[in-house]
């Protein structure tokens, strides 16, 4: 990458960090405002409990993505099928994006229990939507050209399917997964939040909750800051994965 | 041969095609022109089979239809392109069927590369390319050549009259240039308007085409004759 491209963000970096020393230290009150410094520090003494945070969040976020993806992509499969199905189903996605997820959770952890599956439960809610809109919507535009091409040679539904309206839906399949890379991460620790208080053995959102109610603040910034990186890391493997299938043919990966 | 008969058009409360009747003989071809709108596009989707109509279409069971614009798959490379309808056709020997076809249109050493790295040009000699490897009776073009630059256009029309007397398929054009109807077609029809219907059909003498008829009186003439009857419609 040019250096161009990297300084700016770097800069914006430096500029934040700076003026949250300073002000931390001007502001004196370390259990409310930890220095960066300090955060780091905190990070490194209790890597090892973060991990093991981290290691609980990614599981549940994962498999909830996975899900997430898996349904999301065969439902606005099945609504691409017909009119009918489309205005039948469509409305109650919406809804599943429109309800308070948060609301939900604890009725949801009522019916599932407090272990994992309700975690991945709430993470599939919160990032299923966004592949369904987009996934319908590559569906739904493919080529009027192309669409007659294939009906001229008798294509059955199946093969055109495959061979024509997947492949065109691919760019927006990405698209709606990019998006729910973070929510899914989002979703699982608004799950840990929920289930939380147990023990500091949890995931990353149950250690937040432990954490605060400790006034361990630093503590709370450090798995912040890992929750973030694991959504972001989600990102870029969602994103890499759209460049290798897109880059040679499709015009946002040029 | 194809026999057009009774062929009509209703979209709602519009006619857009009124009945149709239109004998075209097997290697003929046959071109349509006419002003925006007047139907040719719609009579060549039921000649095809794509919209449907009140009237019969007689026709040889194996054709191709070439899109206006190319209508190539941007995902596939361009010898996934020259195959994609012996796919859709079941057709065997796909590969060796596919280089020839490739080499005759001199996309041969493109294999690899995608439809968005090639020209206008060559996008639809791939696109011409992988309806002949079917070996068609027929092939319908829809203004196959109104997306290439002007001098591409008069090397393309050569091209497809070489593929004509080569490959001796029945061909119909419809476009809106009437020098292309002229130069590669033995008959060109006339269609007005609102109604669409064929109002006259001018027969084009000429036994072969070289690039220097263009330039010929006798081709003028043909190309003002057919223009008269069009701005009839304006």
């Amino acid at each position: 990458m040019e250096v161009k491209k990297i300084v700016p963000p770097v800069l914006i970096l430096v500029l934040f960090l700076g003026s949250w020393h300073v002000g931390a230290l001007i502001y004196n009150m370390a259990f409310l405002l930890p220095t960066p410094y300090a955060v780091l520090q905190t990070f490194i003494n209790d890597f090892t409990i973060i991990m093991i945070g981290l290691k609980q969040t990614f599981q549940a976020a994962f498999t909830g993505y996975i899900i997430a993806a898996i349904i999301g992509i065969a439902v606005a499969t099945i609504m691409s099928l017909s009119k009918i199905l489309e205005r039948s189903l469509y409305p109650y996605a919406i809804l599943l994006q429109t309800v308070p997820v948060v609301a939900v959770a604890p009725l949801i952890v009522l019916w599932f229990g407090f272990e994992i599956k309700s975690i991945i439960i709430i993470s599939v809610i919160i990032a299923l939507f966004p592949i369904i809109n987009n996934t319908l919507l590559g569906l739904k535009s493919t080529s009027k050209t192309l669409v007659e091409l294939f009906d001229y040679h008798n294509t059955s539904k199946l093969t055109s399917f495959w061979k024509l309206r997947f492949p065109a839906a691919i760019p927006n399949i990405i698209a709606g997964l990019k998006i729910s890379a973070g929510l899914s991460v989002i979703g699982a620790i608004v799950g840990e939040f929920i289930i939380g208080s147990g023990s500091e053995q949890g995931g990353l959102g149950v250690q937040i909750i432990y954490a605060q109610a400790n006034l361990e603040t630093s503590l709370v910034m450090a798995l912040i800051l890992t929750a973030t990186m694991l959504g972001f890391a989600f990102f870029i493997t969602v994103s890499t994965l759209g460049w290798y299938l897109l880059h040679k043919w499709h015009e946002s990966e040029q | 041969m194809i026999a057009i008969s009774k062929v009509s058009k209703n979209f709602e409360e519009v006619q857009a095609l009124e009945e149709v009747n239109l004998d075209i003989a097997t290697g003929e071809f046959i071109s349509i022109v006419g002003p925006s709108g007047c139907g040719k596009s719609t009579l060549l989707r039921i000649i095809a089979d794509l919209v449907d109509s009140p009237g019969t279409v007689k026709k040889p069971n194996k054709g191709a239809f070439v899109f206006q614009d190319s209508a190539l798959l941007p995902w596939r490379t361009v010898q996934g392109n020259v195959e994609l309808l012996m796919e859709l056709e079941h057709t065997e020997n796909k590969r060796a069927k596919a280089a020839v076809a490739l080499r005759q249109v001199g996309l041969n050493g493109f294999e690899h590369s995608y439809p968005h790295q090639l020209s206008g040009g060559m996008k639809m000699r791939l696109s011409l390319a992988r309806s002949l490897v079917l070996d068609p009776k027929y092939i319908l073009l829809d203004e196959p050549l109104s997306a290439v630059d002007e001098l591409t256009r008069e090397v393309l029309q050569e091209e497809l009259y070489d593929m004509w007397t080569r490959d001796k398929f029945t061909a119909i054009l419809v476009t809106h240039n009437i020098a292309e109807a002229v130069y590669l077609s033995n008959r060109v029809c006339i269609m007005s308007p609102r109604p669409g219907k064929i109002t006259d059909i001018v027969d084009i003498p000429f036994k072969k085409r070289t690039p220097d008829i263009r330039t010929k009186p006798q081709f003028s003439k043909l190309v003002n004759e057919i223009a008269g009857k069009l701005r009839t419609w304006k």
